[in-house]
């Protein structure tokens, strides 16, 4: 996936407040990318930008080569949004099901998953034909995840998915992610405020900076894969923690000068 | 009665049998009940002009059920056909505005208009213009329920959850499926709650349409009117007792058809 170039505005002529300016990225096929930065950056912004939710008003997008719109149309892209969304009248499995079902057309020629296979690869297996209000925050997010897995797209795009979850909860959901991942390697965006979350992750992590929103720096994570919670206990994980908590207070004191 | 259903072992308090239990439901309102009788006799033996007394009205039904049963058909045919036209209408028109918003632009003042015209004003032009037929008696039940309805699956339609509209708007879903798996099943919370508005209304409209647009003169409506000018109490008083007991069903009804449609928005209910 490449994004070129991407600037965004809102507001009215006169008071019309840059939130994306020249923002350029490329994520490989089978790369974890998160995005960082300080709250009110455009990381949500450019996530709808790439899913095609919200038009940008310079730059250009493609996936796979492909304009977003025809992205959307072969139904190319995976969403994870920040609360589950799931369809509170339908199964956990029926729910899971829903992108195989809707547009139909765009299903030749790609490897669906098994519903039921992914549910229970998620730990779902057993809540299967339960409804999302007898489901937990945490089981309710993995079935949202599990939702945008099933239909096998090009790119998953995810915005702080486990942030409405507890700290415990949030960390159990973050390791079956990267469980799941690491064995259906998939390119994935993923928005996050937690510096740990983005280090376990992801191959690359983007630094966003505010007013206007653009990149400040690309960090990669050289930590070997696959990962585990082994890896929070060791010193290359602390070191690249304190470099990029050092980075991110360098971008918010900028913005505050 | 929903304690039963989330009744948690940790915290369970000594369960009341359940003949306790439906005493205990029962009884508070059927005192109110009893209490309002008694003082109703009261009145009604010492004021024979104001109201009649309990057994009369009894008596009025038992006597000739089958004047009460035919006029309750009536009453009941104005609801059946103009709430439901009413409702219909209200639902679709709701559908059509928020899949087309010029729909909404251009219709919306029009309807204002027409819903703060009184409706009783309306119903004698309605005689004028459609005769004394059963016709101008389901227009005016029908636009009694139509506001409501239509206001509220407007705003049911509007309050899909953005996020899960988001997800659909990835996929590339048609309109078609966003309206049937989306907009439709999530407006439901709202369409109830516009029927529970539209139903004891849908009542007062028919009494209405048979006071004002008299015409054939049938319906417990125009038994009530008939029958006070008389000064004929007791039947003047059992038809409203069974105006009243068609309203009660209908929100029974209504509760009911809830409780099957929309067992998901209760999480209550779920837990089965
Ligand atoms: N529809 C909109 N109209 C006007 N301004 C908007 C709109 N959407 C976002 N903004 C502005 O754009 C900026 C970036 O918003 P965005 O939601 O992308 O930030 P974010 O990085 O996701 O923040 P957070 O970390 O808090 O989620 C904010 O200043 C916000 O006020
Ligand atoms: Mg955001």
């Amino acid at each position: 996936m490449q994004v070129s170039n991407i600037t965004k505005s809102f507001g009215p002529d006169e008071a019309r407040v840059t939130v994306l300016n020249g923002v350029s990225l490329t994520i490989r096929k089978g790369e974890f990318v998160s995005l960082i930065g300080p709250s009110g950056c455009g990381k949500s912004t450019l996530l709808k930008v790439v899913a095609g939710l919200s038009d940008a008003d310079g730059g250009s997008v493609s996936i796979n080569g492909k304009s977003v719109a025809e992205a959307a149309r072969r139904k190319a892209i995976g969403l994870v949004p920040q609360s589950p969304a799931l369809l509170p009248w339908r199964t956990i499995l029926d729910n899971v099901s829903l992108p195989i079902k809707i547009n139909p057309a765009a299903n030749a020629g790609r490897t669906l998953r098994d519903p039921k296979e992914i549910l229970t690869s998620f730990g779902l297996g057993k809540a299967m034909d339960r409804y999302p209000a007898q489901l937990s925050g945490g089981m309710q997010q993995r079935a949202a995840i599990a939702r945008a897995f099933v239909f096998d797209p090009d790119i998953l795009l995810m915005d702080e998915p486990f942030s409405a979850l507890d700290e415990m909860n949030r960390d159990q959901q973050r390791m079956g992610l990267l469980d799941f991942w690491q064995s259906n390697q998939k390119s994935v965006l993923f928005v996050t405020h937690s510096v740990p979350e983005a280090i376990m992750l992801s191959d690359r992590i983007v630094l966003m900076a505010a007013h206007p929103g653009r990149i400040a720096e690309i960090i990669d994570v050289d930590l070997p894969r696959p990962r585990n919670e082994a890896l929070y206990a060791t010193d290359a994980f602390r070191d690249l923690e304190g470099y990029v908590r050092n980075a991110l207070r360098k971008v918010m004191e900028a913005a505050h000068v | 009665m929903s304690d039963a259903m989330t009744a948690n072992p940790v915290q369970t308090r000594k369960t009341a049998s359940p003949v306790a239990r439906l005493v205990g439901s029962w009884l508070p309102p059927a005192v109110t009940f009893v209490i309002v009788a008694v003082l109703w006799q009261v009145v009604a033996l010492n004021n024979p002009y104001v109201l009649p007394t309990l057994e009369s009205v009894g008596n009025s039904m038992a006597s000739d059920p089958h004047m009460y049963w035919a006029n309750m058909l009536v009453t009941c045919q104005e609801i059946v056909i103009g709430a439901g036209a009413g409702i219909l209408f209200g639902f679709l028109l709701a559908v059509a505005m928020s899949e087309l918003p010029i729909i909404e632009k251009a219709v919306m003042p029009l309807i204002v208009v027409i819903m703060v015209t009184p409706v009783v004003a309306i119903a004698p032009a309605l005689v004028v213009a459609f005769g004394f037929g059963m016709l101008p008696k389901y227009i005016v039940t029908g636009l009694v329920v139509f506001f409501p309805m239509l206001v509220n699956s407007l705003a049911g339609l509007r309050d899909v959850d953005q996020k899960a509209l988001d997800v659909f708007k990835t996929l590339h879903a048609s309109r078609w499926e966003t309206f049937r798996d989306l907009r439709l099943p999530g407006c439901m919370p709202f369409v109830f709650a516009g029927l529970r508005i539209a139903m004891p209304l849908a009542v007062v409209g028919a009494a209405v349409a048979e006071f004002v647009a008299a015409g054939q003169q049938a319906g417990l409506g125009s038994l009530v009117t008939i029958s006070a000018a008389q000064a004929n109490l007791p039947v003047t008083w059992a038809s409203i007792a069974l105006l009243c007991l068609l309203g009660v069903v209908l929100v029974s009804l209504l509760a009911l058809l809830r409780k099957r449609v929309l067992w998901w928005s209760d999480a209550d209910v779920i837990g089965r």
